[in-house]
Protein backbone atom coordinates (compact mmCIF):
# COMPACT_ATOMS: atom_id res chain seq x y z
CA UNK A 1 0.00 0.00 0.00
CA UNK A 2 2.63 2.26 0.97
CA UNK A 3 4.76 1.44 -1.87
CA UNK A 4 2.21 2.07 -4.34
CA UNK A 5 1.12 5.93 -2.61
CA UNK A 6 4.78 6.46 -3.41
CA UNK A 7 4.48 5.35 -6.98
CA UNK A 8 1.26 7.52 -6.87
CA UNK A 9 2.81 10.73 -4.98
CA UNK A 10 6.28 10.38 -7.12
CA UNK A 11 4.34 10.21 -10.62
CA UNK A 12 2.36 13.38 -9.56
CA UNK A 13 5.44 14.95 -8.79
CA UNK A 14 7.27 14.01 -12.24
CA UNK A 15 3.80 14.47 -14.26
CA UNK A 16 3.29 18.53 -12.44
CA UNK A 17 7.36 19.10 -13.34
CA UNK A 18 6.29 17.73 -16.95
CA UNK A 19 2.91 20.10 -17.10
CA UNK A 20 4.52 23.43 -16.19
CA UNK A 21 8.28 22.82 -18.35
CA UNK A 22 5.42 22.07 -21.41
CA UNK A 23 3.77 25.87 -20.28
CA UNK A 24 7.06 27.24 -20.03
CA UNK A 25 8.28 26.22 -23.68
CA UNK A 26 5.36 27.58 -25.04
CA UNK A 27 4.96 30.39 -23.08
CA UNK A 28 8.63 31.62 -24.57
CA UNK A 29 8.56 30.38 -27.59
CA UNK A 30 5.48 32.96 -28.37
CA UNK A 31 7.14 35.43 -25.84
CA UNK A 32 9.79 35.15 -28.44
CA UNK A 33 7.12 35.55 -31.17
CA UNK A 34 5.72 38.56 -29.64
CA UNK A 35 2.67 36.96 -29.69
CA UNK A 36 1.50 36.24 -26.27
CA UNK A 37 -2.36 35.98 -25.98
CA UNK A 38 -3.88 39.16 -24.11
CA UNK A 39 -5.86 36.90 -22.35
CA UNK A 40 -3.58 34.25 -20.65
CA UNK A 41 -5.81 32.65 -18.18
CA UNK A 42 -5.24 29.19 -19.68
CA UNK A 43 -1.85 29.71 -19.45
CA UNK A 44 -2.24 30.87 -15.49
CA UNK A 45 -4.52 27.77 -15.49
CA UNK A 46 -1.99 25.16 -16.30
CA UNK A 47 0.79 26.93 -14.55
CA UNK A 48 -1.43 26.59 -11.64
CA UNK A 49 -1.60 23.10 -11.94
CA UNK A 50 1.76 22.32 -11.61
CA UNK A 51 1.81 23.91 -7.81
CA UNK A 52 -1.53 22.30 -6.73
CA UNK A 53 -0.14 18.96 -8.13
CA UNK A 54 3.07 18.86 -6.72
CA UNK A 55 1.50 20.05 -3.28
CA UNK A 56 -0.08 16.35 -3.61
CA UNK A 57 2.68 14.70 -4.62
CA UNK A 58 3.76 15.82 -0.97
CA UNK A 59 0.71 14.94 0.28
CA UNK A 60 0.53 11.21 -0.63
CA UNK A 61 4.28 10.86 -0.32
CA UNK A 62 6.62 10.51 -3.41
CA UNK A 63 10.18 9.41 -3.70
CA UNK A 64 13.29 11.64 -3.60
CA UNK A 65 12.99 12.54 -7.84
CA UNK A 66 9.66 13.15 -7.14
CA UNK A 67 9.79 15.24 -4.89
CA UNK A 68 12.83 17.61 -6.41
CA UNK A 69 10.03 17.49 -9.72
CA UNK A 70 7.22 18.48 -7.44
CA UNK A 71 9.55 21.83 -6.30
CA UNK A 72 10.15 22.91 -9.20
CA UNK A 73 6.55 22.50 -10.37
CA UNK A 74 5.74 24.38 -7.34
CA UNK A 75 8.32 27.18 -7.63
CA UNK A 76 7.98 27.82 -11.53
CA UNK A 77 4.38 27.36 -10.93
CA UNK A 78 3.47 30.10 -9.13
CA UNK A 79 6.07 32.45 -10.31
CA UNK A 80 5.08 33.01 -14.17
CA UNK A 81 1.10 33.81 -12.83
CA UNK A 82 3.39 36.39 -10.81
CA UNK A 83 4.69 37.71 -13.15
CA UNK A 84 1.30 37.46 -15.36
CA UNK A 85 -0.57 39.65 -12.17
CA UNK A 86 2.64 42.45 -12.07
CA UNK A 87 2.95 43.07 -15.99
CA UNK A 88 0.40 45.91 -16.23
CA UNK A 89 2.38 49.07 -16.60
CA UNK A 90 1.27 52.78 -16.88
CA UNK A 91 2.83 56.52 -17.46
CA UNK A 92 2.52 59.44 -15.75
CA UNK A 93 -0.63 61.93 -16.56
CA UNK A 94 1.34 63.87 -19.40
CA UNK A 95 2.97 61.62 -21.44
CA UNK A 96 4.15 62.59 -24.93
CA UNK A 97 1.67 61.78 -27.48
CA UNK A 98 0.56 62.05 -31.37
CA UNK A 99 1.08 66.04 -32.57
CA UNK A 100 3.59 66.86 -30.01
CA UNK A 101 6.74 67.89 -30.54
CA UNK A 102 9.86 65.92 -28.94
CA UNK A 103 11.63 67.57 -26.08
CA UNK A 104 15.02 68.48 -25.96
CA UNK A 105 17.22 65.54 -24.52
CA UNK A 106 20.60 64.89 -24.14
CA UNK A 107 21.84 61.11 -23.27
CA UNK A 108 25.02 59.04 -23.98
CA UNK A 109 25.37 56.23 -26.63
CA UNK A 110 26.70 52.75 -25.93
CA UNK A 111 30.20 54.19 -26.76
CA UNK A 112 29.63 56.91 -24.24
CA UNK A 113 29.27 59.45 -26.90
CA UNK A 114 27.17 62.35 -25.98
CA UNK A 115 24.06 62.23 -27.90
CA UNK A 116 21.88 64.93 -27.87
CA UNK A 117 18.17 65.71 -29.87
CA UNK A 118 19.38 68.16 -32.93
CA UNK A 119 20.67 65.52 -34.65
CA UNK A 120 17.69 64.08 -35.25
CA UNK A 121 16.22 66.59 -36.92
CA UNK A 122 16.31 66.70 -40.53
CA UNK A 123 15.11 63.12 -41.27
CA UNK A 124 12.09 61.15 -40.02
CA UNK A 125 13.48 58.70 -36.86
CA UNK A 126 11.84 56.28 -35.17
CA UNK A 127 12.31 55.87 -31.60
CA UNK A 128 11.98 52.68 -29.50
CA UNK A 129 12.02 52.96 -25.50
CA UNK A 130 12.44 49.45 -24.58
CA UNK A 131 13.04 47.64 -21.21
CA UNK A 132 15.96 46.42 -21.06
CA UNK A 133 18.45 44.02 -22.88
CA UNK A 134 18.00 40.81 -20.12
CA UNK B 1 15.55 57.31 -41.80
CA UNK B 2 17.31 56.70 -38.24
CA UNK B 3 16.05 54.37 -35.96
CA UNK B 4 17.13 55.28 -32.11
CA UNK B 5 16.90 52.81 -29.21
CA UNK B 6 16.25 53.92 -25.53
CA UNK B 7 16.93 51.71 -22.64
CA UNK B 8 18.07 51.85 -19.11
CA UNK B 9 21.25 49.60 -19.69
CA UNK B 10 24.25 50.31 -19.36
CA UNK B 11 26.33 51.62 -22.49
CA UNK B 12 28.85 48.29 -21.92
CA UNK B 13 25.81 45.52 -21.64
CA UNK B 14 24.51 47.77 -24.88
CA UNK B 15 27.28 47.25 -26.53
CA UNK B 16 28.08 43.97 -25.34
CA UNK B 17 24.40 42.70 -26.61
CA UNK B 18 24.17 44.73 -29.65
CA UNK B 19 25.72 42.03 -31.58
CA UNK B 20 23.52 39.53 -30.97
CA UNK B 21 20.69 40.99 -32.20
CA UNK B 22 22.80 42.95 -35.04
CA UNK B 23 21.37 46.06 -34.67
CA UNK B 24 22.08 49.39 -36.60
CA UNK B 25 20.01 51.07 -34.27
CA UNK B 26 22.12 54.63 -32.14
CA UNK B 27 21.54 53.08 -29.41
CA UNK B 28 21.09 55.09 -25.94
CA UNK B 29 21.83 54.14 -22.08
CA UNK B 30 19.35 56.19 -19.76
CA UNK B 31 20.19 55.40 -16.35
CA UNK B 32 19.02 57.97 -14.19
CA UNK B 33 15.36 58.05 -17.18
CA UNK B 34 16.09 61.29 -17.81
CA UNK B 35 15.00 60.59 -21.42
CA UNK B 36 12.18 58.50 -19.94
CA UNK B 37 11.05 61.17 -17.98
CA UNK B 38 11.56 63.96 -20.51
CA UNK B 39 9.10 61.81 -22.80
CA UNK B 40 6.72 60.83 -19.68
CA UNK B 41 7.37 57.67 -20.33
CA UNK B 42 8.63 56.24 -17.25
CA UNK B 43 5.72 53.13 -15.41
CA UNK B 44 3.96 54.40 -12.41
CA UNK B 45 3.23 51.13 -11.68
CA UNK B 46 5.20 47.45 -9.99
CA UNK B 47 8.53 47.65 -11.42
CA UNK B 48 9.80 44.35 -12.17
CA UNK B 49 12.98 44.73 -13.60
CA UNK B 50 16.76 43.16 -13.96
CA UNK B 51 18.42 42.98 -10.59
CA UNK B 52 21.87 43.64 -9.39
CA UNK B 53 24.54 45.66 -11.17
CA UNK B 54 22.05 46.67 -13.92
CA UNK B 55 18.98 47.67 -11.63
CA UNK B 56 17.69 50.87 -12.55
CA UNK B 57 15.29 52.51 -10.33
CA UNK B 58 12.64 52.25 -12.88
CA UNK B 59 11.62 50.95 -16.64
CA UNK B 60 9.88 52.95 -19.42
CA UNK B 61 7.04 51.32 -20.86
CA UNK B 62 7.71 50.15 -23.94
CA UNK B 63 7.16 52.33 -26.54
CA UNK B 64 7.65 53.15 -30.29
CA UNK B 65 7.16 56.89 -31.62
CA UNK B 66 7.77 57.68 -35.15
CA UNK B 67 9.15 61.21 -35.56
CA UNK B 68 8.85 63.44 -38.79
CA UNK B 69 12.05 66.03 -40.21
CA UNK B 70 10.41 68.49 -37.73
CA UNK B 71 10.51 66.59 -34.49
CA UNK B 72 6.67 65.78 -34.56
CA UNK B 73 5.43 62.73 -33.52
CA UNK B 74 3.83 61.34 -36.11
CA UNK B 75 2.33 58.01 -34.59
CA UNK B 76 3.23 56.25 -31.76
CA UNK B 77 2.63 52.28 -29.98
CA UNK B 78 2.63 51.67 -26.27
CA UNK B 79 2.64 48.07 -24.25
CA UNK B 80 0.02 48.60 -21.61
CA UNK B 81 1.23 44.86 -20.39
CA UNK B 82 4.80 44.25 -20.62
CA UNK B 83 4.35 40.24 -21.71
CA UNK B 84 2.57 42.05 -24.98
CA UNK B 85 3.67 44.10 -27.28
CA UNK B 86 3.40 45.30 -30.99
CA UNK B 87 5.39 43.23 -33.68
CA UNK B 88 7.42 44.30 -36.09
CA UNK B 89 4.47 44.32 -38.46
CA UNK B 90 2.67 46.72 -36.61
CA UNK B 91 5.67 49.02 -36.69
CA UNK B 92 6.12 48.72 -40.49
CA UNK B 93 2.89 49.90 -41.26
CA UNK B 94 3.07 52.57 -39.58
CA UNK B 95 5.89 53.40 -41.45
CA UNK B 96 4.67 52.65 -44.69
CA UNK B 97 1.15 54.84 -43.57
CA UNK B 98 3.06 57.60 -42.45
CA UNK B 99 5.97 58.25 -44.85
CA UNK B 100 4.91 57.23 -48.02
Amino acid sequence: MNITRKKLGTSLGVFAFALVAATVVIWFRLANQVAIPEDRTLFVVFFLLGPVMGVAAFIVGTRWFGGVAAVIAILVGLFLPFTVAISRQEVAENPISVGDTIPYFVAIDDESNRFTSDSLYGTPVLIKFFRAHW
Amino acid sequence: MQLLTVSTDHPEVIRKRRGVHGLQARMLSDRNLAVTDAFGLRNQLIHSGPLGDDEAEALPVPTSLLIDAEGKVLWMDQAENYQRRSGPEVVLAALRTHLD
